[in-house]
């Protein structure tokens, strides 16, 4: 008996012991083991990782004008698990969004738990509904916080500017080119979230706090800006052209002063805009440039010294038979000098100027000006222009070439050209940042100016210069560009509009005008294209006639405003309608 | 009887039960401490979380009020109020402008400059 009791005893503690152990095992499995599994599990009931948006960087102006920032607003969401009335959220909430009720009611009755009400919804707005909602206890409706983009000047620069996507990624314009700046980097917190989906503070967990986006500074000057979208505007309205475009830029260091393009559109109404308004048409439109070209090939001939600034080219009185073609001058010319080719804009001289460097090295010349190749400037999408090597050149291209035919170049690539002239023949990379900073105002990158090359020596730049003096004068086809104490250095460019079917369009021209002041000292290179301009009588169709003009009401204002010192005589500019009978310009 | 009585009684160690009941007081007020002190932390929790709302709240306002000043200045809408007449350019007289810089020269004959270039009159 005594002994039956003992092994009782034994075979109870033995199971106790067993059964206790059991549980040990079965704990030290739970809790070691199994571990990670199970906090894994138990973590993803309870704590969640809070994305910490950073915010997108400014854009700003030369002068820190604001070009582009943010607003921030709420996307106002709705989890239907949570809904609890929703009679009455479809009221308050359809009222106030001004959603209609039976599209919102739709909406929160599918299929789906996480429903997207309406995005930017402004801050004040989201305010008095959540008040509203709080003070009726309708629970399932939520805000998150979001961001959109405005832009202050609406269409002003828009093309420069660009605008960003739905995932608040550029998609144009610096917004696209400077992406990698603007676009911050977002922070992140895990917290920990009671049963009423409360923020338990306490067991916070790792955390990494975002970065804002750097803030970019352009070259642009909104108070050149504004000259230019006014002169704009008004050659709108007066010539109603298809696409036009203006360019000023800083010959010393490549920066864009303004730039400006029509069509164009609003950058806060982006939506509404047709491609064809988006398009920044100074550097995506290729175009003849015409007798502009011209201060390219008489560059070639005297930096190749091949032709001094007075030597006499024999221009065939107005017609010359070359490779089976005639090739015409506007008005029949016997000799002329070389800066006299320029003044007058002959073809026939322009071409004989070629011939005399020679097929190759005029190419060479063509390249060294950076045709054919993109300037690099920090906008996206830019084209390189066209330029067939002279291995695919016909008979007659080294007479078509040298007056801008034949080739396509960006209104930008001719710019820079004219640029090179004005900058004793250095060839600046054109630019439009001008620094980036940090949110806090600290400058983390300023741009230099990039010389590319030296594309002809100073002394043929000077040449250059002198001759295009003369094309703003009585004497040249420009002289209704001139700016009332001033000496400016251009050259006119008119260029029949090619034909995408093939040839060149009837009636139809590219009318241009590009220069720089003051000619001794340049303070800013100026570019004006119109396509296609409408004058009420056709034989005033010309780039010094209607570009002209604009470029000498830019400028004038352009002087104004830089302080720049008058150091000419001012004289009264020739209305258009005498330049006109005084001196047929060239087609 | 008395005798015996006193025998039974349980002999109270009054340093053994002071000791114990420091040693409990003790850890009750650790614990109460605890408590007390764990709740205080879910409360400057909560406390810190409603500050960190009224800053955010702050900052959005603060951005929004900055959106509407840079709408309001922008130079569109500072030349839609000059075009609707609401402000008004008035120019500089001459006898306002300073230049830093003197022109080079200014003969009798010379050209009547777009800008003053006469020192002001102090």
């Amino acid at each position: 008996m005594k002994w039956n009791s003992r092994i009782r005893c034994a075979l109870v503690c033995f199971a106790f012991t067993a059964l206790f152990s059991g549980f040990s095992f079965r704990l030290i499995y739970l809790h070691m083991i199994k571990h990670d599994e199970y906090a894994g599990l138990a973590a993803e009931k309870h704590v969640y990782k809070q994305i910490i948006y950073a915010e997108r960087g400014a854009i700003f102006d030369a002068n820190n004008e604001v070009l582009a920032h943010n607003v921030p607003v709420e996307t106002v969401v709705a989890d239907a698990s949570h809904l609890n009335n929703l009679d009455a959220i479809v009221d308050l909430v359809g009222d106030e969004l001004k959603i209609p009720a039976r599209e919102l009611a739709a909406k929160l009755r599918g299929d789906r738990r996480y429903i997207v009400i309406k995005r930017e919804v402004p801050e004040a707005l989201a305010v008095a509904l959540r008040e509203k909602l709080r003070v009726r206890n309708l629970r399932g409706v939520y805000f998150e916080h979001d961001a959109t983009r405005i832009y202050p000047n609406g269409s002003m620069l828009c093309h420069v500017i660009g605008f960003t996507d739905f995932d608040h990624r550029g998609i144009q314009g610096v917004e696209a080119s400077m992406e990698e700046y603007l676009h911050g980097q977002d922070g992140y917190r895990y917290i920990e979230h009671n049963r009423a989906g409360q923020e338990i503070v306490l067991y916070r967990g790792q955390e990494r706090a975002p970065r804002n986006g750097y803030q970019v500074h352009l070259t642009v000057d909104l108070n050149l800006q504004n000259i230019v979208e006014n002169e704009i505007d008004s050659a709108m309205r007066e010539y109603a052209p298809q696409k036009a475009t203006i360019i000023l830029m800083r010959p010393q260091t490549g920066e864009i002063l303004a730039m400006a393009n029509r069509p164009n559109f609003d950058l806060n109404l982006r939506a509404d805009a047709k491609p064809e308004q988006m398009k920044n048409r100074a550097i995506i439109d290729m175009m003849e440039p015409g007798s502009t070209f011209k201060i390219v090939t008489a560059a070639a001939a005297l930096n190749e010294h091949k032709v001094g600034p007075d030597s006499m080219i024999f221009c065939e009185n107005g017609v010359w038979n070359f490779g089976g073609s005639a090739l015409h001058d506007h008005r029949p010319f016997g000799e002329l000098s070389v800066q006299d080719i320029l003044v007058k804009s002959s073809n026939i001289g322009a071409a004989k100027l070629a011939c005399s460097v020679g097929e190759q090295k005029f190419y060479e010349y063509i390249r060294r000006f950076g045709f054919g190749e993109r300037t690099g400037i920090e906008l996206p999408g830019e084209i390189s222009g066209l330029i067939r090597p002279p291995q695919s050149w016909s008979k007659i291209s080294i007479t078509r070439i040298p007056m801008g035919h034949e080739i396509g170049v960006t209104p930008l690539q001719m710019a820079v050209a004219m640029a090179a002239i004005a900058n004793g023949g250095k060839l600046i990379t054109p630019r439009m940042v001008k620094s980036i900073s940090s949110d806090d105002g600290k400058t983390l990158s300023s741009i230099s100016p990039v010389v590319l090359r030296q594309a002809i020596s100073p002394q043929t730049a000077r040449q250059i210069g002198d001759a295009l003096r003369g094309v703003v004068s009585d004497r040249g086809t420009a002289a209704a560009a001139a700016v009332a104490g001033f000496t400016i250095a251009g050259k006119t460019g008119t260029a029949q509009k090619v034909d995408p079917k093939g040839g060149y369009e009837k009636g139809k021209y590219v009318v241009s005008f590009i220069g720089y002041l003051p000619a001794d000292h340049p303070e800013f290179v100026g570019l004006v294209v119109l396509d296609d301009a409408h004058t009420h009588k056709p034989e005033l169709n010309y780039g010094g006639l209607v570009a002209g003009p604009i470029f000498s009401r830019i400028a004038e204002q352009a002087a104004r405003y830089l302080d720049l010192q008058p150091r000419e005589e001012i004289r009264k500019a020739l209305p258009v309608e005498r330049v006109a009978l005084t001196n047929v310009p060239p087609r | 009887m008395n005798r015996s009585r006193h025998r039974d009684w349980n002999r109270v160690d009054a340093a053994s039960l002071a000791r114990w009941i420091v040693l409990t007081a003790f850890l009750a007020l650790a614990g109460l401490s605890y408590v007390y002190l764990t709740l205080q932390l879910y409360h400057l929790g909560d406390r810190k979380k409603a500050l960190e709302n009224e800053l955010a709240t702050l900052r959005t306002q603060n951005d929004v009020a900055s959106v509407q000043i840079a709408a309001l200045t922008s130079r569109s809408a500072l030349q839609r109020r000059l075009k609707e007449g609401y402000l008004k350019m008035i120019p500089i007289s001459e006898h306002n402008i300073v230049r830093l810089t003197m022109p080079a020269s200014n003969g009798e004959d010379a050209i009547q400059p777009v800008v003053n270039n006469q020192p002001a009159d102090r």
